[in-house]
């Protein structure tokens, strides 16, 4: 198998049937998934060359701001991308040994809900406000595990009281306008949770809520976590979740990775100007330090998207060779990658 | 951080007031206590926040003080006159010098004008100039708000989420406010681009010695940009200080909670929390007592009995619980933050070095 390990694109895709070596303890491997949305220009992907991939029971982050494709790639993994306008035009994801983008719309349901399952930002829109909490808990369990009705009641009422839920059992015959914002998160991750998944993916789970619910809800899949073993992909724009939670990190920026690595290598010694901007642009929370560092304009159109790396157009260090040829997301030290030609920076732009 | 020594006070709020509902025809009133009792002074020239979570009354209050609602009960001074008794033309005519930023740049625009029209509209309708003074104005005011003046004869929708608000910005400066109220006016941006508003709202209350009134949630932003802070929960205010003291030293068991549950900015430093529990009870019916006793992990039992009056600390804070004084020293909720590591220091230096003279386009000669 190691032999493998050199060649990985020349491998099958459909049927084979592990991952190498070195993507063992790996859940979930995304190489090089690219996005394509139909009326874009040519070559402008919205999600492009992406790659990363999710340990068994671990958090990574997907950081980035709005458009920077961080939600297509979360909905491409779960097969929630309409297509038309969205169209997978490369790449692979391997789950458990499985490409996920070559299965039938008939695997991809079974998967989803079951071993893979997602939370999203706004939980009074995910939930159906005609039906009882607990009807749509157990719907998926029944689905899925093919047990009665009633016992997936039963299991649902289980997953009320584990995420913490008071009074579980008059809440499973409430409706979801009865919740409170953070009761309604409650609900959306007990069931994402009721059929035990691997994987996790919350799409901005804390996003609309105050921060006393944020930092409950935070604490609380956590602690589930831990208790279940399930790796998670944690979606936000929040550098403050992202150094709470994560064990790993990507860094997206108009549908690229621009850096990856630990959290403690993105935070002490972060190094694509991307991510310098974005940490100097959040207001620290100790005694002010001066005006805040910001990044120039916004992120450039789709038909202005420039040839070479992206953040050209905004990038303080950018020059004609930035505009003209992408940079390579190139390992710094092991396992920390950035996508830029001057990193360090203060070796090639320090003296100036 | 330099608070205006004096007590010189532009905007009052005093006693104020407000009660949303009543019943239907049928159904038993329900009276949500938005805003239940607040008396604030706020002095010329400061930024003063309010920080609370939702449904806490903050953007009432905000409104009040510009009498964009009428209050059910208290009063609004404005230079040390009620604003409330003002005809509608004497109110227009105060409009000019109080005004307001919405937290959502996509509703608070009319997506039928045009931004030269939209920005001009207030010149137009104070009088302060017409023809080719106006236009001239409306181009000063969209440079200094850091939009291309050959944009006035685009649309609210040709604009991003950031320059909408850049837009709501230059329309509240184009009557010379002396004061303006942002009602969240960032939390809808991308971080990169809240940093460039909050900047320019630091330049242009310098500039034009403004007085800003910042309604927020986001308490690093708040620590940033305000020398005061009113902390509000369920209707009044619980915590009233000078920022950083606030910060460093929280006096009230609601605000040690609220800054406890910021995330830690630093991954090596994470550590178990004290977690407030539960939800903030409905303004429709808040708890007898101390309103904060429900979650508050302090409660003895005068505090279901008896309001705590909002009390003067020795340093001049003001406090509303009953036992301030035993909290404090528990060091409960002080923040924290490590400094950036060298690294991260090293090259924001660098990274803003170079950004300065991104700012200053091929002038290399002085």
């Amino acid at each position: 198998m190691a032999h493998e390990a050199t060649l990985p694109h020349l491998r099958e895709v459909k049927g084979s049937g592990r991952a190498i070596s070195s993507e063992e303890q790996a859940l979930l491997t995304v190489q090089g998934l690219s996005v394509r949305f139909d009326g874009a220009p040519k070559d402008v992907n919205i999600v492009d060359d992406v790659s990363f991939s999710v340990a068994r029971g671990k958090t990574l982050c997907l950081v980035g701001e709005s458009g920077c494709g961080k939600s297509v790639t979360s909905l491409a993994l779960m097969g929630l991308l309409p297509t038309p306008p969205a169209r997978i035009v490369a790449g692979r994801a391997l789950f458990d040994g499985q490409d996920l983008l070559t299965l039938s719309e008939r695997e991809r349901a079974d998967i989803r809900g079951d071993r893979m399952a997602m939370i999203f930002q706004e939980p009074m829109t995910s939930l159906n406000p005609a039906f009882t909490i607990g009807d749509q808990i157990a719907e998926g369990i029944v689905r899925h595990r093919g047990i009665s009705k009633a016992a997936a009641m039963e299991r649902a009422l289980d997953m009320l009281e584990k995420v913490r839920i008071p009074a579980p059992e008059k809440r499973l015959r409430a409706y979801p306008h009865e919740m409170s914002g953070g009761m309604r998160q409650r609900v959306m991750i007990a069931m994402a949770l009721a059929n035990d998944p691997q994987l996790l993916i919350a799409d901005e789970p804390t996003t609309a809520l105050d921060v006393t619910i944020q930092a409950q809800i935070l604490t609380l899949i956590r602690r589930l976590q831990e208790e279940t073993g399930t790796a998670m992909i944690l979606i936000t724009h929040d550098l403050g979740v992202v150094a709470e939670v994560a064990d790993e990190v990507a860094v997206m920026y108009a549908g690229r990775v621009v850096e990856t690595g630990p959290v403690e290598a993105i935070f002490e010694d972060p190094q694509h100007p991307y991510t310098i901007g974005l940490m100097g642009s959040v207001p620290s929370l100790g005694r002010r330090q001066g005006r805040l560092a910001t990044i120039r304009g916004t992120v450039p159109p789709a038909e202005l998207m420039p040839k070479g790396c992206r953040f050209t157009t905004r990038c303080p260090f950018a020059d004609s060779r930035c505009a003209n040829d992408p940079p390579p997301l190139a390992e710094i030290r092991p396992g920390h990658k950035a996508r830029c030609w001057y990193a360090p920076l203060e070796e090639h732009r320090g003296a100036a | 951080m330099s608070a205006p020594a004096t007590n010189d006070v532009i905007l009052e709020g005093a006693g104020l007031v407000k009660h949303f509902g009543g019943g239907g025809l049928f159904s038993t009133p329900t009276i949500v206590r938005a805003v239940d009792g607040v008396s604030v002074g706020i002095q010329r020239g400061e930024t003063f926040a309010i920080v609370g979570e939702s449904g806490c009354g903050k953007s009432t209050l905000g409104r009040l003080l510009l009498r964009l609602i009428e209050p059910t009960a208290g009063d609004v001074l404005y230079e040390g006159k009620s604003i409330l008794k003002l005809s509608k033309t004497e109110l227009r005519r105060l409009r000019r010098e109080l005004q307001i930023i919405f937290q959502d740049p996509y509703a608070s625009l009319n997506p039928r004008m045009n931004v030269g029209d939209i920005i001009a509209e207030p010149i137009w309708l104070h009088g302060l100039a017409s023809g080719r003074d106006k236009r001239e104005r409306v181009a000063d005011l969209m440079r200094t708000v850091g939009l291309l003046p050959t944009h006035a004869d685009r649309y609210p929708h040709e604009f991003s989420g950031g320059q909408r608000q850049r837009i709501g910005i230059a329309r509240a400066l184009a009557g010379d406010p002396k004061l303006i109220v942002g009602d969240e006016p960032v939390s809808a941006l991308d971080v990169s681009i809240q940093a460039q508003i909050v900047n320019l709202l630091e330049d242009l209350k310098e500039r034009f010695g403004l007085t800003l009134v910042i309604v927020a949630h986001d308490l690093a932003v708040i620590r940033h940009m305000s020398d005061r802070v009113a902390v509000m929960y369920l209707g009044e205010i619980v915590e009233l200080s000078e920022t950083d003291a606030l910060f460093d030293n929280p006096l009230h068991p609601y605000t040690q909670a609220l800054l406890a549950a910021i995330p830690s900015p630093s991954p090596t430093h994470r550590k178990p929390k004290a977690l407030l529990q539960g939800d903030v009870p409905s303004p429709a019916a808040p708890p007898s007592g101390c309103r904060f006793h429900t979650r508050c992990p302090h409660a003895r039992g005068i505090c279901q009995e008896q309001h705590p009056a909002l009390e003067q600390a020795p340093d001049g804070r003001r406090v509303a619980c009953h036992f301030w004084r035993e909290i404090q020293g528990a060091g409960a909720g002080s923040i924290s933050a490590p400094p950036p590591s060298p690294a991260l220091a090293k090259r924001l230096a660098i990274y803003r070095t170079w950004r300065e003279r991104q700012d200053k386009p091929v002038a290399t000669s002085p």
